[in-house]
Protein backbone atom coordinates (compact mmCIF):
# COMPACT_ATOMS: atom_id res chain seq x y z
CA UNK A 1 0.00 0.00 0.00
CA UNK A 2 2.59 2.42 1.27
CA UNK A 3 5.21 1.03 -1.97
CA UNK A 4 1.70 1.71 -4.15
CA UNK A 5 1.69 5.33 -2.42
CA UNK A 6 5.40 6.16 -3.22
CA UNK A 7 4.66 4.82 -6.79
CA UNK A 8 1.87 7.45 -7.42
CA UNK A 9 3.40 9.98 -5.56
CA UNK A 10 6.74 9.27 -8.71
CA UNK A 11 4.25 9.30 -11.22
CA UNK A 12 2.33 12.55 -10.35
CA UNK A 13 5.83 14.23 -10.14
CA UNK A 14 6.86 13.26 -13.17
CA UNK A 15 3.22 14.49 -14.86
CA UNK A 16 3.54 17.89 -12.29
CA UNK A 17 6.72 18.83 -13.80
CA UNK A 18 5.77 18.09 -17.73
CA UNK A 19 2.57 19.74 -17.27
CA UNK A 20 4.68 23.13 -15.89
CA UNK A 21 7.17 23.07 -18.34
CA UNK A 22 5.13 21.70 -21.34
CA UNK A 23 2.48 24.69 -20.42
CA UNK A 24 5.49 27.76 -20.07
CA UNK A 25 6.62 26.01 -23.42
CA UNK A 26 3.19 26.30 -25.13
CA UNK A 27 3.00 29.95 -23.65
CA UNK A 28 6.11 31.27 -24.88
CA UNK A 29 5.59 29.80 -28.69
CA UNK A 30 1.85 31.38 -28.28
CA UNK A 31 3.22 34.92 -27.25
CA UNK A 32 6.01 34.40 -29.85
CA UNK A 33 3.70 33.87 -32.57
CA UNK A 34 1.47 37.02 -31.31
CA UNK A 35 3.84 39.27 -31.54
CA UNK A 36 5.37 38.03 -34.32
CA UNK A 37 1.73 38.72 -35.91
CA UNK A 38 2.01 42.03 -34.74
CA UNK A 39 5.45 42.90 -36.28
CA UNK A 40 4.17 41.28 -39.17
CA UNK A 41 1.16 43.90 -39.22
CA UNK A 42 3.37 46.82 -38.42
CA UNK A 43 5.14 45.56 -41.73
CA UNK A 44 2.46 45.83 -43.72
CA UNK A 45 1.30 49.46 -42.43
CA UNK A 46 4.58 50.52 -42.45
CA UNK A 47 5.13 49.26 -46.00
CA UNK A 48 1.68 50.71 -47.20
CA UNK A 49 2.64 54.12 -45.74
CA UNK A 50 6.22 54.16 -47.18
CA UNK A 51 4.52 52.99 -50.22
CA UNK A 52 1.98 56.00 -50.16
CA UNK A 53 5.08 58.49 -49.96
CA UNK A 54 6.70 56.99 -52.67
CA UNK A 55 3.42 57.47 -54.89
CA UNK A 56 3.64 61.23 -54.10
CA UNK A 57 6.67 61.57 -55.76
CA UNK A 58 5.48 62.33 -58.77
CA UNK A 59 2.47 64.32 -57.86
CA UNK A 60 5.37 66.47 -55.80
CA UNK A 61 7.43 66.76 -59.20
CA UNK A 62 4.93 68.82 -60.03
CA UNK A 63 4.32 66.50 -63.38
CA UNK A 64 1.23 65.65 -62.90
CA UNK A 65 -0.70 68.71 -62.17
CA UNK A 66 -4.17 69.41 -61.87
CA UNK A 67 -4.37 65.96 -63.01
CA UNK A 68 -5.98 62.96 -60.24
CA UNK A 69 -4.46 59.74 -59.63
CA UNK A 70 -5.89 56.92 -58.47
CA UNK A 71 -4.56 55.26 -55.53
CA UNK A 72 -5.49 51.91 -54.90
CA UNK A 73 -4.56 49.36 -52.02
CA UNK A 74 -5.92 45.95 -51.88
CA UNK A 75 -7.21 46.20 -48.12
CA UNK A 76 -9.50 48.73 -46.20
CA UNK A 77 -7.29 51.51 -44.62
CA UNK A 78 -6.96 54.27 -42.95
CA UNK A 79 -4.53 57.04 -43.67
CA UNK A 80 -3.32 58.94 -40.40
CA UNK A 81 -1.54 62.14 -41.33
CA UNK A 82 0.65 63.83 -39.19
CA UNK A 83 2.10 67.21 -38.61
CA UNK A 84 5.12 68.77 -36.82
CA UNK A 85 6.57 71.87 -36.76
CA UNK A 86 9.36 71.04 -34.09
CA UNK A 87 12.27 72.10 -36.67
CA UNK A 88 13.15 74.39 -39.30
CA UNK A 89 10.96 72.31 -42.10
CA UNK A 90 8.75 70.11 -39.57
CA UNK A 91 7.88 67.04 -40.87
CA UNK A 92 5.11 65.72 -42.40
CA UNK A 93 3.99 62.15 -41.09
CA UNK A 94 2.08 59.23 -42.87
CA UNK A 95 0.77 56.01 -40.87
CA UNK A 96 -1.82 53.20 -41.72
CA UNK A 97 -4.18 51.47 -40.12
CA UNK A 98 -5.50 48.42 -42.18
CA UNK A 99 -8.84 46.15 -41.43
CA UNK A 100 -6.75 42.71 -41.21
CA UNK A 101 -9.76 39.64 -40.07
CA UNK A 102 -12.27 42.02 -39.49
CA UNK A 103 -10.02 44.35 -37.14
CA UNK A 104 -8.29 47.60 -37.39
CA UNK A 105 -4.52 47.21 -36.83
CA UNK A 106 -2.81 49.35 -34.59
CA UNK A 107 -1.35 52.35 -36.24
CA UNK A 108 2.37 51.43 -38.25
CA UNK A 109 5.34 52.94 -37.88
CA UNK A 110 5.34 56.82 -38.02
CA UNK A 111 6.90 57.45 -42.09
CA UNK A 112 8.50 60.84 -41.68
CA UNK A 113 9.06 63.33 -44.05
CA UNK A 114 10.64 67.07 -44.14
CA UNK A 115 9.30 68.55 -47.66
CA UNK A 116 5.91 66.88 -48.40
CA UNK A 117 2.78 68.71 -47.68
CA UNK A 118 -0.65 66.58 -47.38
CA UNK A 119 -3.51 68.04 -47.17
CA UNK A 120 -6.50 65.22 -46.07
CA UNK A 121 -9.78 64.26 -43.43
CA UNK A 122 -7.80 62.85 -40.78
CA UNK A 123 -7.69 59.62 -40.71
CA UNK A 124 -9.29 59.36 -44.74
CA UNK A 125 -10.55 55.84 -44.73
CA UNK A 126 -11.06 53.24 -47.30
CA UNK A 127 -9.72 51.04 -50.20
CA UNK A 128 -9.28 53.93 -52.97
CA UNK A 129 -7.64 57.60 -53.01
CA UNK A 130 -8.13 60.03 -55.05
CA UNK A 131 -4.58 62.59 -55.01
CA UNK A 132 -3.63 65.54 -56.80
CA UNK A 133 -1.70 68.07 -56.23
CA UNK A 134 -1.36 72.17 -56.56
CA UNK A 135 1.56 74.40 -56.69
CA UNK A 136 1.78 76.99 -53.60
CA UNK A 137 3.26 80.03 -54.66
CA UNK A 138 4.39 83.31 -52.99
CA UNK A 139 5.08 84.62 -55.73
CA UNK A 140 7.70 81.86 -56.87
CA UNK A 141 7.03 78.35 -56.51
CA UNK A 142 7.41 77.38 -52.94
CA UNK A 143 5.82 73.97 -52.53
CA UNK A 144 3.70 71.08 -54.32
CA UNK A 145 0.29 70.61 -51.94
CA UNK A 146 -0.67 67.07 -51.82
CA UNK A 147 -4.61 66.60 -51.46
CA UNK A 148 -5.80 63.04 -50.68
CA UNK A 149 -9.56 62.04 -50.77
CA UNK A 150 -10.69 58.71 -50.32
CA UNK A 151 -13.92 57.55 -52.95
CA UNK A 152 -15.99 56.71 -50.02
CA UNK A 153 -16.50 60.82 -48.95
CA UNK A 154 -18.33 62.65 -51.45
CA UNK A 155 -17.64 66.20 -51.95
CA UNK A 156 -20.01 68.53 -53.13
CA UNK A 157 -19.10 71.85 -54.61
CA UNK A 158 -22.66 73.91 -54.82
CA UNK A 159 -22.24 76.78 -57.73
CA UNK A 160 -18.18 77.58 -57.59
CA UNK A 161 -17.05 80.40 -59.43
CA UNK A 162 -15.78 79.84 -62.76
CA UNK A 163 -12.06 79.05 -62.55
CA UNK A 164 -12.84 76.47 -59.95
CA UNK A 165 -15.72 75.00 -61.79
CA UNK A 166 -13.20 74.34 -65.20
CA UNK A 167 -10.50 73.10 -62.63
CA UNK A 168 -12.73 70.65 -60.62
CA UNK A 169 -14.34 69.18 -64.07
CA UNK A 170 -10.64 69.02 -65.45
CA UNK A 171 -10.01 66.54 -62.19
CA UNK A 172 -12.77 64.56 -62.60
CA UNK A 173 -12.07 64.33 -66.31
CA UNK A 174 -14.49 63.76 -69.32
CA UNK A 175 -15.85 60.20 -68.01
CA UNK A 176 -17.25 60.20 -64.89
CA UNK A 177 -16.16 57.25 -62.89
CA UNK A 178 -18.84 55.16 -60.66
CA UNK A 179 -16.54 55.90 -57.34
CA UNK A 180 -16.14 59.45 -58.37
CA UNK A 181 -16.19 61.70 -55.09
CA UNK A 182 -16.65 64.80 -56.92
CA UNK A 183 -19.78 66.04 -57.47
CA UNK A 184 -20.67 69.89 -59.16
CA UNK A 185 -23.69 71.12 -58.90
CA UNK A 186 -25.25 74.91 -59.30
CA UNK A 187 -28.17 74.26 -55.73
CA UNK A 188 -27.31 72.30 -52.31
CA UNK A 189 -30.66 70.58 -52.79
CA UNK A 190 -29.53 68.42 -55.74
CA UNK A 191 -26.28 67.33 -53.96
CA UNK A 192 -26.21 63.79 -52.67
CA UNK A 193 -27.32 63.76 -48.47
CA UNK A 194 -24.17 61.95 -47.48
CA UNK A 195 -21.97 64.46 -49.18
CA UNK A 196 -19.85 66.84 -47.56
CA UNK A 197 -21.55 70.32 -49.11
CA UNK A 198 -19.11 72.93 -50.10
CA UNK A 199 -21.02 76.34 -50.76
CA UNK A 200 -19.30 79.40 -52.62
CA UNK A 201 -20.00 83.07 -50.97
CA UNK A 202 -23.95 83.13 -50.93
CA UNK A 203 -25.56 79.96 -50.31
CA UNK A 204 -26.24 79.11 -46.81
CA UNK A 205 -27.08 75.58 -44.78
CA UNK A 206 -23.33 74.10 -45.59
CA UNK A 207 -20.76 72.00 -44.12
CA UNK A 208 -17.87 74.04 -45.97
CA UNK A 209 -18.08 77.71 -46.69
CA UNK A 210 -15.29 79.75 -48.98
CA UNK A 211 -15.81 83.72 -48.81
CA UNK A 212 -13.81 84.15 -52.02
CA UNK A 213 -13.87 87.73 -50.84
CA UNK A 214 -12.65 87.56 -47.79
CA UNK A 215 -10.51 84.87 -48.67
CA UNK A 216 -11.58 82.16 -45.91
CA UNK A 217 -13.00 79.20 -45.25
CA UNK A 218 -15.32 78.27 -42.10
CA UNK A 219 -16.15 74.52 -41.25
CA UNK A 220 -18.42 74.64 -38.17
CA UNK A 221 -17.06 76.65 -35.25
CA UNK A 222 -13.64 76.57 -37.23
CA UNK A 223 -12.39 79.83 -39.52
CA UNK A 224 -9.17 79.37 -41.55
CA UNK A 225 -7.19 81.96 -43.87
CA UNK A 226 -6.02 80.95 -47.47
CA UNK A 227 -3.82 82.92 -50.13
CA UNK A 228 -4.41 81.35 -53.58
CA UNK A 229 -6.66 78.05 -54.70
CA UNK A 230 -3.87 76.09 -53.63
CA UNK A 231 -4.04 77.01 -49.87
CA UNK A 232 -8.12 77.36 -50.39
CA UNK A 233 -8.02 73.13 -51.74
CA UNK A 234 -6.06 72.96 -48.33
CA UNK A 235 -8.38 74.43 -45.95
CA UNK A 236 -11.29 72.30 -47.43
CA UNK A 237 -9.72 68.94 -47.51
CA UNK A 238 -7.95 69.08 -43.58
CA UNK A 239 -9.44 70.23 -40.30
CA UNK A 240 -8.30 73.90 -38.61
CA UNK A 241 -5.47 72.00 -36.59
CA UNK A 242 -3.57 70.43 -39.09
CA UNK A 243 -4.07 72.82 -42.04
CA UNK A 244 -2.58 75.70 -39.53
CA UNK A 245 0.57 73.54 -38.75
CA UNK A 246 0.88 72.86 -42.34
CA UNK A 247 0.74 76.81 -43.35
CA UNK A 248 3.39 77.86 -40.34
CA UNK A 249 5.94 74.97 -41.99
CA UNK A 250 5.07 76.58 -45.66
CA UNK A 251 5.43 79.52 -44.33
CA UNK A 252 9.22 78.64 -42.70
CA UNK A 253 10.08 77.15 -46.10
CA UNK A 254 9.19 80.13 -47.50
CA UNK A 255 11.50 82.25 -45.39
CA UNK A 256 14.07 79.76 -46.56
CA UNK A 257 13.37 80.09 -50.15
CA UNK A 258 13.53 84.02 -49.99
CA UNK A 259 16.78 83.94 -47.89
CA UNK A 260 18.47 81.94 -50.96
CA UNK A 261 17.18 84.43 -53.23
CA UNK A 262 18.68 87.14 -50.88
CA UNK A 263 22.17 85.59 -51.35
CA UNK A 264 21.24 85.08 -54.98
CA UNK A 265 20.63 88.65 -55.77
CA UNK A 266 23.72 89.64 -53.82
CA UNK A 267 25.89 86.68 -55.66
CA UNK A 268 24.52 87.73 -59.31
CA UNK A 269 25.10 91.88 -58.77
CA UNK A 270 28.63 91.00 -57.64
CA UNK A 271 29.12 89.16 -60.58
CA UNK A 272 27.56 90.58 -63.27
CA UNK A 273 26.97 93.62 -61.43
CA UNK A 274 22.70 93.10 -62.59
CA UNK A 275 20.80 94.71 -59.91
CA UNK A 276 17.46 93.11 -59.21
CA UNK A 277 16.70 96.04 -56.66
CA UNK A 278 14.43 93.69 -54.43
CA UNK A 279 16.74 93.46 -51.43
CA UNK A 280 15.25 95.97 -49.15
CA UNK A 281 11.50 94.13 -49.99
CA UNK A 282 12.96 90.64 -49.56
CA UNK A 283 14.29 91.38 -45.90
CA UNK A 284 10.97 93.01 -44.97
CA UNK A 285 9.38 89.57 -46.51
CA UNK A 286 11.53 87.66 -44.21
CA UNK A 287 10.67 89.62 -41.63
CA UNK A 288 7.07 88.88 -41.97
CA UNK A 289 7.20 85.08 -42.45
CA UNK A 290 9.78 85.49 -39.01
CA UNK A 291 6.84 86.63 -37.03
CA UNK A 292 3.71 84.59 -38.67
CA UNK A 293 1.21 83.91 -36.29
CA UNK A 294 -1.55 81.86 -38.34
CA UNK A 295 -3.08 81.67 -41.38
CA UNK A 296 -5.39 85.56 -40.33
CA UNK A 297 -1.00 86.90 -41.64
CA UNK A 298 -1.44 85.31 -45.10
CA UNK A 299 -3.45 88.16 -46.52
CA UNK A 300 -0.34 90.85 -45.27
CA UNK A 301 2.49 87.94 -46.65
CA UNK A 302 0.48 87.62 -50.13
CA UNK A 303 0.12 91.66 -50.78
CA UNK A 304 3.76 91.75 -49.49
CA UNK A 305 4.42 89.05 -52.22
CA UNK A 306 2.20 90.68 -55.06
CA UNK A 307 4.66 94.00 -54.20
CA UNK A 308 8.03 92.22 -54.79
CA UNK A 309 6.84 90.31 -57.93
CA UNK A 310 5.77 93.57 -59.77
CA UNK A 311 9.38 94.73 -58.62
CA UNK A 312 10.70 91.38 -60.11
CA UNK A 313 8.80 92.16 -63.36
CA UNK A 314 9.80 95.98 -63.67
CA UNK A 315 13.91 94.53 -64.02
CA UNK A 316 13.57 91.86 -66.74
CA UNK A 317 17.87 91.82 -67.38
CA UNK A 318 17.64 91.19 -63.64
CA UNK A 319 15.16 89.31 -62.21
CA UNK A 320 16.20 86.82 -59.75
CA UNK A 321 13.28 84.65 -60.67
CA UNK A 322 10.42 84.40 -63.36
CA UNK B 1 15.96 -0.36 -2.18
CA UNK B 2 15.17 3.48 -1.40
CA UNK B 3 18.11 4.80 -2.64
CA UNK B 4 18.12 2.97 -6.03
CA UNK B 5 14.17 4.16 -6.45
CA UNK B 6 15.16 7.82 -5.43
CA UNK B 7 18.05 7.68 -8.33
CA UNK B 8 16.13 6.52 -10.98
CA UNK B 9 13.46 9.50 -9.96
CA UNK B 10 16.32 11.62 -10.30
CA UNK B 11 17.32 10.23 -13.68
CA UNK B 12 14.11 10.55 -15.21
CA UNK B 13 13.91 14.16 -13.53
CA UNK B 14 17.59 14.96 -15.45
CA UNK B 15 16.40 12.84 -18.44
CA UNK B 16 13.38 14.93 -18.63
CA UNK B 17 14.85 18.60 -18.13
CA UNK B 18 17.51 17.37 -21.23
CA UNK B 19 14.42 16.54 -23.29
CA UNK B 20 13.14 19.90 -22.45
CA UNK B 21 16.44 22.07 -23.02
CA UNK B 22 16.73 20.33 -25.92
CA UNK B 23 13.33 21.02 -27.27
CA UNK B 24 13.60 24.63 -25.98
CA UNK B 25 16.80 24.97 -28.11
CA UNK B 26 15.10 23.42 -31.10
CA UNK B 27 12.58 26.05 -31.24
CA UNK B 28 14.99 28.85 -30.13
CA UNK B 29 17.13 27.78 -33.52
CA UNK B 30 14.20 27.41 -35.82
CA UNK B 31 12.46 30.91 -34.35
CA UNK B 32 15.71 32.72 -35.18
CA UNK B 33 15.58 31.06 -38.43
CA UNK B 34 12.52 32.27 -39.13
CA UNK B 35 13.46 35.85 -38.05
CA UNK B 36 16.28 35.93 -40.23
CA UNK B 37 14.57 35.33 -43.13
CA UNK B 38 11.71 37.60 -42.27
CA UNK B 39 14.13 40.63 -41.69
CA UNK B 40 15.73 39.44 -44.72
CA UNK B 41 12.50 39.63 -46.86
CA UNK B 42 11.95 43.52 -45.00
CA UNK B 43 15.31 44.17 -45.99
CA UNK B 44 14.31 43.26 -49.50
CA UNK B 45 11.34 45.09 -49.69
CA UNK B 46 12.84 48.12 -48.17
CA UNK B 47 15.61 48.34 -50.81
CA UNK B 48 12.99 47.52 -53.61
CA UNK B 49 10.90 50.37 -52.30
CA UNK B 50 14.21 53.21 -52.19
CA UNK B 51 15.09 52.25 -55.69
CA UNK B 52 11.53 52.46 -56.89
CA UNK B 53 11.78 56.21 -54.95
CA UNK B 54 15.46 56.88 -56.08
CA UNK B 55 14.40 56.84 -59.93
CA UNK B 56 12.52 59.80 -59.55
CA UNK B 57 14.17 61.69 -56.72
CA UNK B 58 17.17 63.15 -58.69
CA UNK B 59 14.58 64.40 -60.93
CA UNK B 60 12.30 66.09 -57.91
CA UNK B 61 15.47 67.48 -56.20
CA UNK B 62 16.04 69.01 -59.49
CA UNK B 63 13.11 70.38 -59.88
CA UNK B 64 12.59 71.71 -56.53
CA UNK B 65 12.32 75.32 -55.60
CA UNK B 66 15.64 75.52 -54.14
CA UNK B 67 17.28 74.24 -57.33
CA UNK B 68 14.89 74.39 -60.39
CA UNK B 69 15.47 77.37 -62.70
CA UNK B 70 11.53 78.03 -62.88
CA UNK B 71 10.90 80.32 -66.47
CA UNK B 72 13.80 82.83 -66.08
CA UNK B 73 16.29 80.99 -68.65
CA UNK B 74 13.39 81.23 -71.49
CA UNK B 75 10.71 79.51 -71.02
CA UNK B 76 9.63 76.69 -68.68
CA UNK B 77 11.75 73.73 -68.55
CA UNK B 78 11.90 70.92 -66.72
CA UNK B 79 15.29 69.36 -65.27
CA UNK B 80 16.98 72.62 -65.28
CA UNK B 81 19.07 73.88 -62.59
CA UNK B 82 19.60 77.48 -61.27
CA UNK B 83 23.19 77.33 -60.69
CA UNK B 84 23.38 81.15 -59.29
CA UNK B 85 20.57 79.95 -57.01
CA UNK B 86 22.14 76.99 -56.01
CA UNK B 87 25.51 79.15 -55.34
CA UNK B 88 23.19 80.63 -52.85
CA UNK B 89 21.86 77.61 -51.38
CA UNK B 90 25.37 76.43 -50.75
CA UNK B 91 26.01 79.00 -48.37
CA UNK B 92 22.30 78.09 -46.94
CA UNK B 93 22.64 74.16 -47.06
CA UNK B 94 23.41 73.84 -43.29
CA UNK B 95 19.83 74.40 -42.33
CA UNK B 96 18.42 71.63 -45.00
CA UNK B 97 20.21 68.90 -42.54
CA UNK B 98 18.66 65.51 -41.86
CA UNK B 99 16.08 63.59 -44.53
CA UNK B 100 15.02 66.87 -46.02
CA UNK B 101 15.60 65.98 -49.75
CA UNK B 102 15.85 61.93 -48.29
CA UNK B 103 19.48 61.94 -49.61
CA UNK B 104 22.81 61.67 -47.83
CA UNK B 105 25.03 63.80 -50.84
CA UNK B 106 23.96 65.89 -53.41
CA UNK B 107 26.28 66.87 -56.28
CA UNK B 108 25.94 68.58 -59.26
CA UNK B 109 28.82 68.27 -62.65
CA UNK B 110 29.08 70.19 -65.41
CA UNK B 111 29.65 67.30 -68.25
CA UNK B 112 29.32 69.69 -71.35
CA UNK B 113 31.77 71.70 -72.76
CA UNK B 114 34.24 69.62 -71.67
CA UNK B 115 36.20 71.48 -68.57
CA UNK B 116 39.64 72.43 -68.23
CA UNK B 117 39.34 72.82 -64.69
CA UNK B 118 37.79 69.31 -64.34
CA UNK B 119 37.16 68.32 -60.60
CA UNK B 120 37.87 71.66 -59.34
CA UNK B 121 34.63 72.95 -56.55
CA UNK B 122 33.07 75.80 -56.99
CA UNK B 123 33.35 78.70 -54.54
CA UNK B 124 32.04 81.90 -54.58
CA UNK B 125 35.88 83.08 -56.08
CA UNK B 126 36.31 80.68 -58.86
CA UNK B 127 32.62 80.09 -60.14
CA UNK B 128 31.80 80.23 -62.95
CA UNK B 129 35.30 78.69 -63.79
CA UNK B 130 34.70 75.28 -62.21
CA UNK B 131 33.18 71.81 -62.17
CA UNK B 132 31.56 70.63 -59.35
CA UNK B 133 28.85 71.42 -56.60
CA UNK B 134 28.74 69.22 -53.58
CA UNK B 135 25.83 70.10 -51.51
CA UNK B 136 25.17 67.64 -49.06
CA UNK B 137 27.67 65.54 -48.10
CA UNK B 138 28.13 62.36 -45.14
CA UNK B 139 30.41 59.60 -45.10
CA UNK B 140 27.94 57.39 -45.78
CA UNK B 141 28.44 55.04 -49.07
CA UNK B 142 25.22 54.40 -50.80
CA UNK B 143 24.35 53.97 -54.47
CA UNK B 144 24.98 56.59 -56.75
CA UNK B 145 22.37 57.77 -59.06
CA UNK B 146 22.02 60.31 -61.47
CA UNK B 147 20.04 62.30 -64.20
CA UNK B 148 21.09 64.80 -66.96
CA UNK B 149 20.28 67.94 -66.32
CA UNK B 150 20.35 71.64 -67.88
CA UNK B 151 22.76 73.88 -65.14
CA UNK B 152 21.57 77.67 -66.13
CA UNK B 153 23.19 80.67 -64.53
CA UNK B 154 23.76 84.51 -65.64
CA UNK B 155 26.38 85.87 -67.15
CA UNK B 156 28.45 88.65 -68.42
CA UNK B 157 29.10 88.70 -72.13
CA UNK B 158 31.01 91.23 -73.36
CA UNK B 159 30.22 92.78 -76.93
CA UNK B 160 31.79 94.90 -79.50
CA UNK B 161 29.73 97.36 -82.20
CA UNK B 162 31.46 99.81 -83.53
CA UNK B 163 34.85 99.24 -81.87
CA UNK B 164 32.90 100.29 -78.77
CA UNK B 165 32.92 97.30 -76.04
CA UNK B 166 29.50 96.93 -73.91
CA UNK B 167 28.39 94.72 -71.33
CA UNK B 168 25.27 92.37 -71.83
CA UNK B 169 23.49 90.32 -68.89
CA UNK B 170 22.99 86.89 -71.04
CA UNK B 171 21.60 83.48 -69.93
CA UNK B 172 23.97 80.53 -70.18
CA UNK B 173 22.91 76.50 -70.27
CA UNK B 174 25.42 74.00 -70.21
CA UNK B 175 24.84 70.44 -69.82
CA UNK B 176 25.06 68.50 -66.40
CA UNK B 177 24.14 65.94 -64.11
CA UNK B 178 22.61 66.13 -60.58
CA UNK B 179 24.20 62.91 -58.69
CA UNK B 180 22.53 61.76 -55.96
CA UNK B 181 23.05 59.11 -53.03
CA UNK B 182 21.28 57.42 -50.50
CA UNK B 183 22.01 54.99 -47.75
CA UNK B 184 21.38 51.47 -48.92
CA UNK B 185 23.32 48.88 -51.16
CA UNK B 186 27.54 49.83 -51.81
CA UNK B 187 27.91 51.75 -55.21
CA UNK B 188 28.13 49.35 -58.17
Amino acid sequence: MIKNKKGAMEFSFAWIFAIIAGAIILSLAIYGVVKFMKIQGSEIDAQTAMGIGVLLNPLESGFEDSKRVLMEISTDTRIYTGCNNDSIFGRQTITTSQKLSGEWSNEGVNVPFQNRYIFSKNPVQGKDFYVFSKPFEMPFKIADLIYVTSTEDKYCFVNPPDEIEDEIKLLIGENVRENENFILESRKVNCPSESTQICFDTQSGCDIYVNRNLRRVQRSSETVWYEGDALMYAAIFSNKKDYECQIDRLMNRTEQIYEIYQDKAEFVLKKTNCDSQLDVEIMRMINLLINFQDSEDLSVISDMSEEIEKKNKAYPECRLWY
Amino acid sequence: MKNKKQNKAQMKIQQMSFMIIAVFIFLAVVGMMVFTIKLNSIRISANELEAQNAKLLASKIANSPEFSCGNLYGGSKTDCIDLDKVMALKSNVGKYTGDFWGVSNIEIRKVYPEWVWEDKECTPNNYPNCSMIHLITSSEKGEGKYNYVSLCRKEIYRKKIDGRTFDEVVDKCEIGKIIIRYGGEEDE
